[in-house]
């Protein structure tokens, strides 16, 4: 199955995983606005804005750092593309949550005076010379910035006219927007908090999600594969093919293939999904269509393309099977084109 | 084909993906009811001020824009008291004063206070303060300011009105730019020793009896050495040091 970008589609499972979020989300900032005020001395209690900014902050980095560790642990599990799957409600939702947090404080602690609050931002403290001085804010409105993009170029509209590679590279951007707010949270909230416990927080989130992404990132390049057989790449004995399921060969130049089994039949098609990308080499072959992990696209075996009345072709490529090892030829075939698949059990 | 183990978003949720997502959703809420507690409760205590911005009224007194702009009034507990002026956002009014300093007047206004420390917030446009006709200066005089003692103090610089009771909390690198701002408009600044929440009596700071304004932005809410004069100013203490005598720590 594929669709374009007509409507924003919802499932039964995006409903309960939204209606999750939204429990989630209440639970954790009336928890946080009870206990703020139900631990500070009669008297000596926060006032009630600087409260709320601080529950969406950390409400929001945390959000985002949970965000950016499901894409390694659905490398790790099927059992994490439910979380894949719904990611962006989580990413918007995030963004959302972080505008609220932005605009309370702009408001609170720029506002209320001759000066432009937005311009203030960047004015009143001058020391970016300075490491532990350095104006904080400024990274909380880069970080916002690429939120805001990446939340406003979510919908598959900009998937399809901003182009696969260069939505992909835009959304790339959250990582940049990560380190900016944990710069942003290690010069401000934690210069007037040391508490070791908010420290080790912000280190371990930071650690999780650079651990993460590093153990998934050797895994994908063990994956690699520059062997072969007249310049075709060996993908793997027939045996070790799990029927349903791809072989990722990575080759020294072009994008990752994706060989599948399907029964006695072995056939190549690009790793990358029209869609958002995907991986399609850790999707499954349902009802006879490679289905991508990420949102469940479909693409043909035999050709690469989406199944009628959906349009989306990606790049098929030869196999071939010699001495029961499976060899795939690293010259794509243009997307869409027919390529008839290697039968297990012939001659080579 | 068998699809229980593979989820497909558009497709039945697999029971295997029900009965995870079931468990991993319990913990999440636990993990976040946990989490928001753990970091709601470690918080700092933000101090003791109060604004009552309601309570807006009249307050007798004797006006004086220099250093900064403040009342001296019987008003706040039967004896001659400084309140501080500031407007109801981020700007001093000592440039308001004008004619009427030194004169009985009336100041429209709500308070600020956190212990001795008061500031009246007046309201907005004009008509926030006005001449006195019938009070008398008596006792109310702004004294001379009195030298007690040459000092060199480690601290940080912060905004009066907030530390007040204006913001909770009032101080430290997430409240920099909102003191930088008070007091590049005109709120007195103040120095304050220890841990700001612990300190019960506030320097306001003024060079040469002047008060600071733009020139002490570079140092606002850093921690900061400075060498100076404590005087007495009625019942106020003022830290009297030029900006060439405060170094960064």
């Amino acid at each position: 199955m594929s669709h374009d970008y007509k409507a924003v589609q919802s499932t039964p499972f995006k409903k309960r995983f939204d209606l999750w979020l939204l429990i989630g989300i209440a639970l954790y900032l009336v928890g946080f606005i009870a206990v703020s005020f139900s631990t500070q001395p009669a008297g000596e209690s926060l006032h009630p804005v600087q409260v709320v900014i601080r529950a969406t902050g950390t409400l929001a980095f945390l959000l985002l750092t949970f965000i950016l560790c499901i894409g390694p642990l659905a490398r790790f599990t099927d059992r994490f593309k439910p979380f894949l799957y719904n990611r962006r409600h989580l990413g918007v939702t995030t963004f959302l949550i972080a505008l609220m947090h932005a605009a309370l404080t702009i408001m609170w602690y720029h506002g209320f005076s001759e000066t432009n609050p937005l311009v203030s931002v960047f004015i009143s403290n001058p020391r970016y010379d300075s490491l532990s001085g350095f104006p904080f804010e400024s990274l909380g409105f880069v970080a916002l910035i690429i939120l805001f993009l990446m939340a406003a170029t979510s919908h598959d509209f900009w998937n399809a006219n901003l182009g696969p590679g260069l939505w992909k590279t835009l959304h790339m951007g959250v990582y940049f927007a990560y380190a900016a707010l944990v710069l942003h949270v290690a010069l401000g909230a934690i210069q007037f908090n040391k508490d070791p416990i908010y420290v080790g927080l912000l280190a371990a989130s930071a650690v999780t999600v650079i651990g993460l992404h590093l153990i998934s990132g050797i895994a994908g390049l063990r994956s690699s594969h520059r062997d072969g057989l007249d310049g075709w790449l060996k993908v793997a004995a027939v045996a070790d093919m799990e029927d349903a399921r791809a072989k990722i060969i990575r080759p020294a130049k072009g994008e990752a293939i994706a060989v599948f089994r399907d029964g006695e039949k072995i056939s190549a098609v690009s790793n990358v999904c029209r869609h958002q990308g995907g991986p399609l080499g850790e999707g499954k072959i349902v009802d006879g269509c490679i289905t991508c992990p990420w949102h469940g696209f479909q693409y043909r075996m035999q050709d690469g393309q989406s199944p009628p009345p959906f349009t989306e072709k990606i790049a098929t490529y030869a196999t071939r099977i010699v001495d029961g090892v499976v060899y795939v030829n690293p010259e794509p075939n243009a997307p869409g084109t027919p390529q008839t698949p290697s039968q297990i059990g012939a001659s080579a | 084909m068998n699809k229980d183990d593979f989820f497909i978003g558009w497709a039945d949720t697999p029971k295997v993906d029900r009965r995870f997502f079931l468990g991993a959703g319990l913990g999440l809420l636990a993990g976040t009811a946990a989490t928001a507690t753990g970091i709601a409760a470690l918080q700092k205590p933000a101090g003791p001020g109060t604004w009552n911005m309601g309570e807006v009224r009249d307050w007798r007194g004797i006006a004086t824009a220099e250093p900064y702009g403040m009342l001296r009034t019987l008003e706040l507990d039967g004896t001659p008291r400084t309140a501080l002026l500031g407007c109801q956002g981020k700007c001093g009014v000592s440039a308001k004063i004008g004619a009427l300093a030194g004169k009985p007047v009336v100041v429209q206004g709500s308070l600020i206070q956190r212990g001795r420390h008061a500031m009246i917030a007046v309201i907005d446009g004009l008509d926030w303060i006005r001449e006195d006709v019938d009070g008398e200066i008596g006792d109310l005089a702004f004294p001379t300011p009195e030298p007690i003692m040459n000092v060199s103090l480690n601290g940080e610089i912060l905004d009066t009105k907030c530390w007040f009771g204006a913001m909770r909390p009032s101080s430290g690198k997430v409240h920099k730019s909102c003191a930088s701002l008070c007091i590049r408009s005109g709120l007195p600044p103040a120095f304050y020793v220890e841990d700001p929440k612990q300190q019960s009596a506030l320097m306001v700071m003024t060079s040469g009896g002047y008060g600071h304004n733009k020139d002490l932005l570079p140092y606002v809410a850093d921690p900061v050495s400075i060498t100076g004069q404590v005087q007495r100013f009625g019942d106020l203490f003022l830290l009297d040091a030029p900006v060439s005598a405060i170094s960064r720590l």
